[in-house]
């Protein structure tokens, strides 16, 4: 086994590892937490394909935002009825049986229709210098894809507008009076 | 990692050299600013256990360890253990992936009827490609150590510190991350390594399609980036919970912040954790903007070859000249850290609304103003 | 920098760092409760969470203002914004060499334009007041 499999192979098992205890923990807080841990371990994918930046925005971006975010929101709200609300009652069983029909679904199918892929020998991906492949990146984005970056700052805008507007309706710890 | 044992040892005990150096350095930089409190306010600080009172963090360190460790009744135990282990990483993992001096080049000798090399092992844990955006990211993370310390008390006096604390740090990771676009335009390059490379010899500028040379100054980064390097060192304040940014402790309202409910050696981890981060920004604005561990005006050529003239061995003087460059980083990390201890002793603190207004209404607008003339500049400069 | 070592080369090392960090931690943690002197008595007023002097009351969960969540958000929106800078910025320099200079400054300039307009509105809309 050569190094970049053990590391593929270890990454991938803290990735799975980690995204269980989201759906298995029933305290909100340590899914949160093992959320981010799956974001860390997802950026360390990332970073093992070459695709350096790309596990930068992961660990900036996901980990050390949004993810902080969602931490932040479950510590300061009292959860005790949203658990029950969620671990009782025939609908929710419904949709628990629901989603695991459809999860398995996706699993068995991705399963399937990799076959073909999961037992050839890919050539190893050529190892590039990570400032290099940032710089081809950024002639992706600032050329080919100019548009859809420019967009994109456009709908940043609005979302900060639209969480600052939703931030201030009636009920709201600073609405206006 | 490494192709045969030598080297995989010498890399793994580098590494926790590294994080010792960070976790030695803390008794060290507690006695300075004891000492150094005292002299600005007037006092002596402590000089009763050893000469100068140096061994007084030795004394308090081994109290430490013998304190009783205890969780509040209603605290949640593995967030509440695991916190201080967590204010350790950030740090320990930034200051690995900096360049600390050269890389050492060690030619083949034998050892144990072997014969080992030729080797290079590089001056820091690991060499990330990326290393600029690999610190950033990791630093990000230090947040969840104050929050899981705030919520795994179970006091309110530690929650609202752990949330100011993350609001805090978070406001000013925007002007210290944008502060840094200035120093990657001028440089072209996410590598630690080839931005001190790029430090080396007189200042030298283009304006206007000419090359201006200034040979009585290095060519730091401070002389393209001053305004650059204000923001980033007065983010770093904050991002380090140091006065006076220090909020998410304030005594006054808020007992200690989120480490209230914290003692002994699970306090003493946070404060590992915290003059960490200080050790980290003092060596990423010395790499930045101040030559990193380049030595002005002599290139590391020239060190090691008058090293190889004082002593025998092309081996001691490669480490020699390494240890010399170290020094020459070491030297300029100390000064920083002196500010550090400084300005917490002589700035009052901010007031909360004060802080968040400093963040995002003053240092974010000046460092985007800062990345726009840079911008300008360097394509006025060089346009051809 | 041609020859470039394979991610592993650097990322296993980050791995080894984490769990010797996550090893000495747990050391000095067991450690401490270890040699520390132990609790027989089961001490109430010792183990309540800290209160200035009055008796501890009990809430955990207490108010929290909105603009927290609102500076986590605006937060993630200008992070993102900020992160698209890097390649840009390294490209840069480049650019101008190679004559597209121009073209790289104004793609980013809309961008910062965006960047700008949508600051200015938070600081004219009071969402970054505090009081």
């Amino acid at each position: 086994m050569t190094a970049d499999s053990l590391l593929f192979f270890i990454l991938a098992a803290m990735t799975v590892g980690s995204a269980l205890v989201v759906i298995l923990a029933s305290n909100p807080i340590f899914c949160s937490l093992a959320l981010a841990m799956a974001m860390i371990s997802v950026a360390g994918i990332f970073a093992s394909l070459n695709a350096w930046f790309v596990a930068g925005v992961q660990l900036i971006v996901y980990a050390g935002a949004v993810m902080v975010l969602f931490v932040m929101v479950l510590m300061l709200f009292d959860l005790k009825d949203e658990v029950r609300a969620f671990s009782r009652g025939l609908v929710s069983g419904f949709f628990k049986i629901a989603s695991v029909a459809v999860i398995g679904g996706v699993i068995a199918a991705a399963v399937w229709m990799s076959t073909e892929t999961i037992f050839s020998t890919a050539p190893a991906a050529p190892t590039v210098n990570a400032t290099v492949a940032t710089k081809q990146l950024a002639d992706l984005l600032f050329k080919k894809y100019l548009f859809s970056f420019e967009a994109m700052g456009a709908l940043l805008l609005i979302i900060a507008i639209g969480a600052v507007a939703l931030s201030r309706i009636e009920g709201g710890t600073h609405a206006d009076k | 990692m490494g192709r045969d044992s030598f080297e995989i040892t010498v890399n793994i005990v580098k590494m926790f050299a590294i994080f010792l150096l960070m976790v030695q350095a803390v008794p060290i930089l507690v006695w300075l600013e004891r000492r150094g409190s005292a002299f600005i306010q007037n006092r002596t600080g402590p000089n009763r256990v050893g000469p100068l009172g140096l061994i007084q963090l030795l004394a308090d360190a081994v109290k430490f360890l013998f304190k009783q460790p205890f969780m509040p009744e209603r605290g949640v135990a593995p967030l509440y253990y695991f916190a201080p282990i967590a204010a350790l990483i950030p740090g320990a993992l930034a200051l690995n992936a900096i360049p600390l001096s050269t890389p050492i080049k060690i030619e083949p000798f034998e050892m144990l009827g072997q014969m080992w090399g030729p080797y290079t092992f590089l001056f820091q844990g690991y060499d990330i490609g990326i290393g600029i955006v690999f610190i950033l990211g990791i630093s990000s993370l230090g947040v969840y150590s104050i929050l899981l310390a705030g919520w795994g008390s179970s006091n309110k006096y530690s929650l609202m510190g752990a949330v100011r604390g993350a609001a805090q740090g978070i406001s000013y990771e925007l002007a210290l991350s944008l502060a840094l676009v200035g120093i990657l335009m001028v440089y072209g390059t996410l590598s630690f390594k080839e931005i001190v490379d790029a430090q080396a010899g007189p200042l030298t500028f283009m304006a206007f399609g000419k090359e201006y040379v200034i040979g009585a100054l290095p060519n730091w980064g401070i002389f393209y980036q001053p305004l650059g390097a204000l923001i980033f060192f007065a983010a770093t304040f904050a991002e380090a919970n140091r006065l006076p940014f220090d909020l998410p402790e304030a005594e006054g309202e808020l007992v200690a912040g989120f480490h209230t409910e914290y003692a002994g050696f699970s306090l003493l981890l946070f404060y590992i954790g915290e003059y960490g981060h200080m050790m980290v920004a003092s060596a990423l604005l010395a790499t930045f903007y101040f030559g990193g561990y380049s030595i002005p005006f002599v290139s590391p050529e020239a060190v090691n070859a008058f090293w190889l003239a004082k002593v025998d061995g092309a081996n001691t003087a490669a480490i020699l000249t390494a240890v010399t460059h170290h020094l020459s980083l070491l030297v300029r990390v100390a000064l920083f850290l002196w500010i550090f201890i400084h300005v917490r002793w002589t700035l009052p603190r901010f007031r909360y609304d004060q802080l968040m207004s400093l963040g995002w209404k003053t240092m974010l607008p000046w460092a985007l103003a800062n990345v726009v003339v840079t911008a300008i500049w360097l394509w006025l400069g060089h346009r051809t | 920098m041609n020859s470039v070592l394979p991610a592993s080369a650097s990322l296993i090392p980050v791995l080894i760092l984490t769990l010797i960090l996550l090893a000495f931690g747990t050391v000095i943690i067991v450690g401490t409760s270890l040699l520390g002197p132990k609790n027989k008595k089961n001490n109430r007023a010792q183990m309540m969470p800290y209160e200035c002097g009055i008796p501890g009351i009990d809430t955990t969960d207490s108010k929290i203002s909105i603009k927290f969540y609102l500076t986590a958000i605006l937060f993630i929106l200008f992070d993102i914004e900020i992160i698209f800078m890097y390649p840009w910025a390294i490209k840069f320099m480049d650019s101008i060499k190679d004559g597209t200079g121009g073209y790289m400054l104004g793609a980013m300039g809309l961008f910062v334009v965006l960047f700008v307009v949508g600051l200015v509105w938070e600081v004219k809309s009071k969402a970054l007041d505090w009081n």
